[in-house]
């Protein structure tokens, strides 16, 4: 008998990883369940026999976590590959699906955190900012529409591409050419990521040296360090930061203590200075 | 400002939706309502005063505009931010008589934000932890092929974790916020070392955002180099962000075509090998 997924369960397995993908995350196990979750459906319509859908659940227990947007084509390539192995398809096993799905996330995951994270909410977010500048409530329901329609015609989008191409869409995407397509998103998510800083993370110094004389400041740190590089001091900071996580291996929060411990320093040499008076 | 128990309680059912791992899955919850921006606007609404909302929350999201959980590493809690950290910012306003369209204000709204949310991270590794009493019910439920109870553990059961660790915490906060405030206020006056120091913090911790997503992206020194010209961008060319896209989205065509370019040579490359070998 030719076993093919209706429609009814492939929409309700999207909807359950659309929703369900986070819900019940650990440390240990991150989106495993809801990969569980999203995969019953299917299971369920593919598999009579009890020990069959034992043996097919069995497979997508093991550790799931990825980019959730970009990471729904996973979910609909496994749909594909799961169909394929209830029709009795030979080389398709429990460990080509968990090869397979250990083989995407981390990619997956790269491209996701600089395309989605990285670029489209900073992008949608600047746009709605300058929108709510003075108070209006018009950015916010400006970045809850876009953001929530890109979000969830996207991710349906991606998983049902997912289903169609199967196995097709891991070649594509681990291939020499998703590896191109890698390449030239992260150029983009760089670029874009910079001016994103740029715009809208400032840190500035208020340290100037004052002559006795005139009673005037004969340097100003700040101007001379923006005249260098526009940005200097910003930029510096967050590459220092990239350079104690990547370099030396420190947790965020640790960065972060570090950055508060900078900051009672600058703000006792002078260095920092925000200037607040009632 | 007094918040009242419905008001309270109406923040308190956000911050279960929005946190990450959150009751309205990522997409809805983390990606929307936990944004400080979306915050504003809701807390506003609750709280009677929409503008001052989308100020206060307009502030935070500068902090927050590119805050990432790779791999769940998490460097600042949204509902803490957005649901605890506006609703006292909101309060703190109104007992300093400070517009929230002022730089006072708005530094302070940023530090409260920045405060709330670096402590709030408890409560994201106290969701998770408690999570993995549910995962340990949903792996017996695997065993025992009770397959339908996988969705009372992804999708139900978390709302106890939030209960805990979301909806009281940001009861109580809301409900003491004018008396902490109060406090605040008068043990730290706004010109004191440990107010300009937080305040410090405040412009200094998005650098920990960005380069959170350049660990993705830099693996090596020539990575910065997008990096750095999107900042020439944005601080030297006065490109906005989504002119600074186009511009990037025009490099990063340029650099799939370059890697396919050179694969399609390496490949021409090795049959020319073989034909000299003949």
């Amino acid at each position: 008998m030719e076993k093919k997924l209706s429609k009814k369960s492939l929409n309700k397995s999207f909807h359950n990883w659309y929703y369900g993908h986070l819900t019940c995350f650990s440390q240990e196990h991150m989106q495993t369940f809801g990969y569980l979750c999203a995969m019953l459906p299917l299971v369920e319509e593919l598999y009579d026999n009890e020990d069959d859908k034992a043996k097919a659940m069995n497979t997508y227990t093991a550790f799931f976590n990825t980019e959730p947007q970009l990471g729904s084509v996973i979910v609909g390539i496994t749909a594909g590959l799961e169909e394929a192995r209830a029709r009795g398809q030979e080389d398709v096993d429990e460990e080509t699906i968990n090869g397979l799905r250990a083989g995407l996330m981390g990619p997956i995951a790269g491209i996701g955190d600089s395309l989605v994270v990285g670029t489209v909410i900073p992008i949608l977010l600047g746009i709605a900012m300058g929108m709510s500048t003075g108070g209006s409530p018009l950015g916010a329901i400006f970045y809850i529409i876009v953001w929530n329609l890109f979000a969830y015609f996207g991710m349906k989008f991606m998983y049902f591409k997912g289903y169609a191409l199967g196995g097709k869409a891991v070649d594509f995407l681990i291939g020499a050419q998703g590896e191109a397509l890698r390449d030239a998103i992260t150029t983009l998510g760089g670029i874009v990521i910079g001016a994103v800083s740029a715009t809208w993370v400032s840190v500035k110094t208020s340290l100037e040296l004052i002559s006795k004389e005139t009673g005037e400041a004969y340097v100003v740190l700040q101007d001379q360090l923006d005249a260098v590089f526009p940005g200097l001091l910003t930029t510096l900071f967050i590459i220092l930061c990239w350079f104690l996580m990547v370099r030396k291996r420190m947790s965020p929060i640790k960065v972060m203590l570090l950055l508060v411990v900078i900051a009672f320093v600058g703000v006792l040499v002078g260095f920092f200075d925000p200037n607040l008076t009632y | 400002m007094e918040i009242s128990w419905l008001q309270a309680i109406l923040i308190g059912i956000c911050a279960c939706l929005s946190s990450m791992p959150g009751m309205g899955g990522s997409s809805i919850g983390n990606y929307t309502l936990g944004r400080p921006l979306v915050g504003g606007l809701v807390c506003g609404l609750i709280l009677g005063d929409v503008t001052t909302g989308v100020l206060v929350g307009c502030a935070m999201q500068v902090v927050y505009i590119a805050l990432v959980t790779p791999g769940g590493t998490v460097s600042a809690d949204v509902r803490a931010v957005s649901y605890i950290g506006i609703p006292l910012a909101m309060a703190a306003l109104n007992s300093y008589g400070l517009g929230a369209s002022t730089a006072e204000g708005t530094a302070l709204a940023t530090s409260f934000g920045t405060m709330v949310g670096t402590l709030g991270t408890v409560l994201f590794y106290g969701t998770a932890t408690i999570n993995l009493v549910w995962q340990h019910i949903g792996w017996r439920a695997v065993e025992k092929r009770q397959y339908k109870k996988l969705y009372l553990v992804d999708m139900g059961l978390p709302w106890i974790s939030h209960l805990i660790c979301s909806f009281i915490p940001t009861v109580i906060m809301c409900k003491l916020g004018a008396d902490v405030v109060e406090l605040i206020k008068i043990s730290l006056p706004m010109d004191g070392l440990a107010m300009k120091t937080l305040f410090t913090v405040g412009s200094l911790l998005p650098c920990v955002g960005i380069a959170i997503l350049l660990k993705q992206i830099v693996k090596k020194a020539t990575d910065f180099i997008p990096f750095l010209f999107g900042v020439v961008l944005a601080a030297s060319m006065g490109v906005n962000l989504v002119s600074a896209t186009v511009i990037a989205g025009m490099f990063a065509i340029i650099t799939y075509n370059l890697k396919m370019l050179l694969l399609k040579k390496s490949a021409d490359g090795v049959d020319d090998d073989d034909e000299e070998d003949i």
